[in-house]
């Protein structure tokens, strides 16, 4: 384990440096929400109005929270790069080292949001606070249990995207696939909760990604309520064991096609 | 002087061609390219539907408005990409010193800069955009003007980017800067301007000039009004004149040569 | 004739000094200080009409910034250019009809293109009709011997077929200048050979000047008659390459011993063109140090 502890903490010395460039990004990440924020403000006819279950505040938080994993988190490490790494060949350099590839490629990742998602979180806390107003249930001592599965939301992310990345064994190009991921997740999952949608639509959406991506964390923030967090929490357990036991495997099968075919 | 600009047109054209055909190379990958880009911006239909399902107008705008305003930035930005696509990353052109090439030519500096690149996805957002604005049955009088808008627009997103990429030959980091500007401006374009008001209505206007591109002329295609029409056009070349100063301002500092420390 | 003339040119840049780290950035934003590299400093040369001139000089003495001067790219601070009889400052446009570039690092081909579309293009840059592009192609291929890959796109041609293209594109308008900066970098030998015969040939044919700047002492060697060498942005060295090798004084003469360990192994103890340059960078720097 001390290993990847160490990778982790270069990846992380290496990324506070390039702190500053995360910033620049905070302009994209602005605009969005300010849209948002004008969007739901014409949205919402009376103050008290409620649209789906959600306050005004509540659905431009849970927009807020969505984007913000989304840019917290440079989902590059686990989509381009191993795509290229496969790829490209470099790969045999990797498998020999004493790590195992995948986890030396999460590890990688953690350091990454490790510097990304802080700075996105306090900008969202201070467009929330300036902007939209406070969140009525929110209680800072259920944070941790927020940031818990936060940070299980964005492994889940990644390992999915991980899987995906994973196919370039077999096959030539696989970004076409992480466009289809990347759009559900978008489309769907980040501008709106799952209860805005048709009725007849909300069974299917929970079983998707999204349920444990990004509606599980965002909706925790906006909305907490201990029977929720558990019911979240649990679905996260299951999403990434399951997630992780696929990475494996395909990994595995796709070490062994290398192997006996050469790159 | 005719000669010269015919001349000088024969090569832009032949430059742009060149531009597409290199894209064209393999047509497998510029088919995908093409019909994911379509794709992606379909699937942003599913939010106006949601948003439809709440409210029966959004900003003031009917559905059928949002897709003409959304077939409008689509077909703007698309042409203008798949024209000018380096006019979007003239900041870096800048900061490395690669104007030195377009230099030694004899040739108007700016316009072989600008015809020197083309992004292939853009051609998906212009098919997209066309379609949807024919899907929403403007008439015959209304789609030349959506043409003609798409026109206005792809020269007000285009004179914009280079205002933002020449201020590369004064400004350091410009070019974040410019690309994170430009796709602002592309993401405003795509949602009503009913629903901004006050001052975030006035910058979006004047500051970032989304309203001259798209909702103004918007507007005219909806409800014609003869001075709003000719009160664009006449912005459409104003600011292209005003981003061609600034560019050949900068490139005289180019030439002046302060801007080589990277390079020495 | 003369076609390039340059007096007392000048040109310093400014740059910004920044101290390392964090604190550096902060204090760069707030109090910016700007530092002054003279890159050339008070350079005079005239070049005839047909010559083949070598400009070289270490990296950063000021080759590429006087290249730049000559070609309207960088306007000087101080001094005049002429190529041509034309300012390059007021008439680039002007003066870009009448010249050629080659920069070896830097591509200017299109590279999914083939030569002849390439070659077509540059005819159209500068306003040549078809029918004189076409002929025009038709010669430069004949002579550079373009016929088996004329249609074959550029980036399936090899490094040494590319560059005779690069070549042939810059010579597509007949420039009375042709700048080579740096031509055979990267070349295997036979392929350097050839290019060099090439450009040795355009030379005479078509009485084109060449001013070529190069790190291979090949290329001088086998090329141009007279050589500049520069450093720190001044002219070291102006002379022809026959004199500079039978006159730069040859400290190895005078010592017997390298004269007795020389007959030993059966080598001559002339001195190389190399070795020659080599010692003149050499003591610039030992001026450079005290």
């Amino acid at each position: 384990m001390r290993k990847y502890a160490v990778i982790y903490q270069s990846v992380l010395l290496e990324n506070l440096q390039y702190a500053a460039n995360v910033a620049i990004g905070f302009f994209t990440y602005f605009v969005f929400i300010f849209i948002f924020i004008k969007l739901w403000g014409y949205m919402y006819r009376t103050p008290e109005e409620l649209i789906a279950g959600y306050t005004k505040e509540q659905m431009i938080w849970y927009v807020m929270m969505t984007e913000m994993l989304y840019f917290g988190s440079n989902a590059n490490v686990v989509a381009g790069e191993v795509a290229g790494d496969i790829r490209g060949g470099n790969i045999a350099y990797r498998i020999n080292r004493p790590y195992h590839y995948t986890l030396y490629i999460l590890t990688k990742y953690t350091g990454e949001w490790s510097v990304r998602l802080p700075m996105y979180a306090a900008v969202a806390a201070v467009i929330g606070a300036v902007m939209v107003g406070p969140l009525p249930r929110f209680r800072l001592i259920t944070l941790p249990v927020m940031a818990l599965c936060v940070i299980l939301g964005i492994t889940i992310n990644a390992v999915f995207k991980l899987c995906i990345s994973l196919f370039s064994f077999w096959i030539e190009d696989t970004a076409p696939f992480q466009w289809l991921y990347n759009k559900l997740i978008l489309v769907v999952g980040i501008m709106f909760p799952v209860e805005i949608f048709p009725k007849a639509l909300q069974p299917l959406l929970k079983l998707t990604p999204i349920y444990t991506v990004c509606y599980g964390p965002a909706k925790l923030i906006v909305d907490f309520s201990p029977a929720k967090c558990l019911e979240i929490v649990a679905a996260q357990v299951v999403y990434l064991a399951v997630g992780c036991g696929l990475m494996v495997l395909i990994y595995r099968k796709g070490v062994r096609k290398l192997y006996v075919n050469g790159g | 002087m005719l000669t010269a600009a015919k001349n000088q047109v024969r090569v832009c054209l032949l430059s742009i061609k060149y531009n597409i055909m290199r894209e064209m190379v393999n047509k497998v990958t510029f088919l995908t390219n093409v019909c994911f880009m379509v794709l992606n911006d379909a699937s942003i239909l599913v939010q106006w539907f949601i948003l439809f399902r709440l409210r029966e107008d959004v900003g003031g705008y009917t559905l059928r408005e949002i897709m003409l305003l959304w077939g409008l930035t689509a077909a703007s930005f698309g042409l203008s990409r798949i024209l000018f696509a380096r006019v979007f990353s003239l900041s870096e052109l800048i900061i490395s010193g690669k104007l030195d090439s377009f230099l030694v030519q004899p040739k108007n500096v700016l316009l072989s800069v600008m015809t020197s690149s083309t992004n292939i996805s853009a051609v998906g957002d212009l098919l997209y955009g066309v379609v949807l604005a024919c899907a929403c049955r403007p008439g015959v009088g209304g789609f030349l003007l959506f043409l003609l808008f798409t026109v206005t627009g792809t020269v007000v997103f285009t004179a914009f980017a280079l205002l933002l990429g020449s201020l590369s030959f004064w400004l350091v980091r410009m070019d974040i800067l410019q690309s994170q500007m430009t796709m602002g401006m592309i993401s405003f374009g795509t949602y009503p301007d009913g629903i901004f008001e006050g001052i975030s209505r006035f910058l979006l206007y004047f500051i970032i000039p989304v309203g001259m591109a798209v909702w103004l002329p918007l507007h005219v295609i909806v409800n014609f009004d003869v001075r709003t029409f000719f009160a664009l056009i006449g912005y459409a070349c104003l600011l292209s004149g005003a981003a061609v100063a600034v560019f050949y301002r900068g490139l005289r500092r180019y030439a002046s040569g302060n801007l080589m420390e990277a390079r020495l | 004739m003369q076609v390039i003339r340059v007096e007392d040119l000048s040109k310093t840049f400014r740059v910004k000094k920044k101290e390392k780290g964090m604190t550096g950035s902060i204090k760069a934003i707030l109090h910016p200080q700007t530092e002054k590299i003279q890159a050339v400093n008070g350079v005079s040369f005239t070049v005839e009409e047909g010559e083949m001139l070598a400009f070289i000089g270490p990296n950063g003495a000021g080759k590429s910034t006087t290249i730049k001067m000559l070609t309207g790219i960088l306007y000087p601070d101080g001094g005049r250019v002429e190529v041509l009889g034309v300012d390059p400052t007021k008439k680039r446009k002007q003066l870009a009809y009448q010249i050629g570039t080659v920069f070896g690092q830097k591509e200017q081909l299109w590279t999914h293109l083939t030569p002849y579309d390439n070659f077509r293009f540059f005819g159209a840059i500068y306003d040549l009709s078809e029918r004189e592009t076409e002929a025009r192609i038709e010669e430069l291929s004949e002579r550079f011997a373009l016929g088996s890959f004329i249609d074959t796109p550029v980036r399936n041609l090899s490094l040494g077929q590319r560059i005779r293209c690069e070549i042939v594109a810059s010579l597509i308008h007949k420039p009375k200048v042709l700048f080579l900066d740096e031509p055979t970098i990267g070349l295997d030998p036979v392929v350097k050979e050839n290019i060099r015969s090439l450009i040795m040939q355009m030379n005479q044919e078509e009485h084109t000047t060449i001013f070529l700047t190069s790190h291979d002492v090949g290329d001088i060697e086998k090329l141009c008659r007279r050589i500049i060498i520069v450093n720190a942005g001044r002219i070291v060295l102006d002379d022809s390459v026959e004199h500079l090798k039978h006159h730069y004084p040859d400290k190895r003469a005078a010592d017997t011993q390298a004269h007795e360990k020389a007959a030993e192994n059966g080598d001559s103890l002339s001195i190389s063109l190399e070795e020659i340059i080599t010692e003149i960078y050499k003591s610039e720097e030992r001026i450079a140090e005290k």
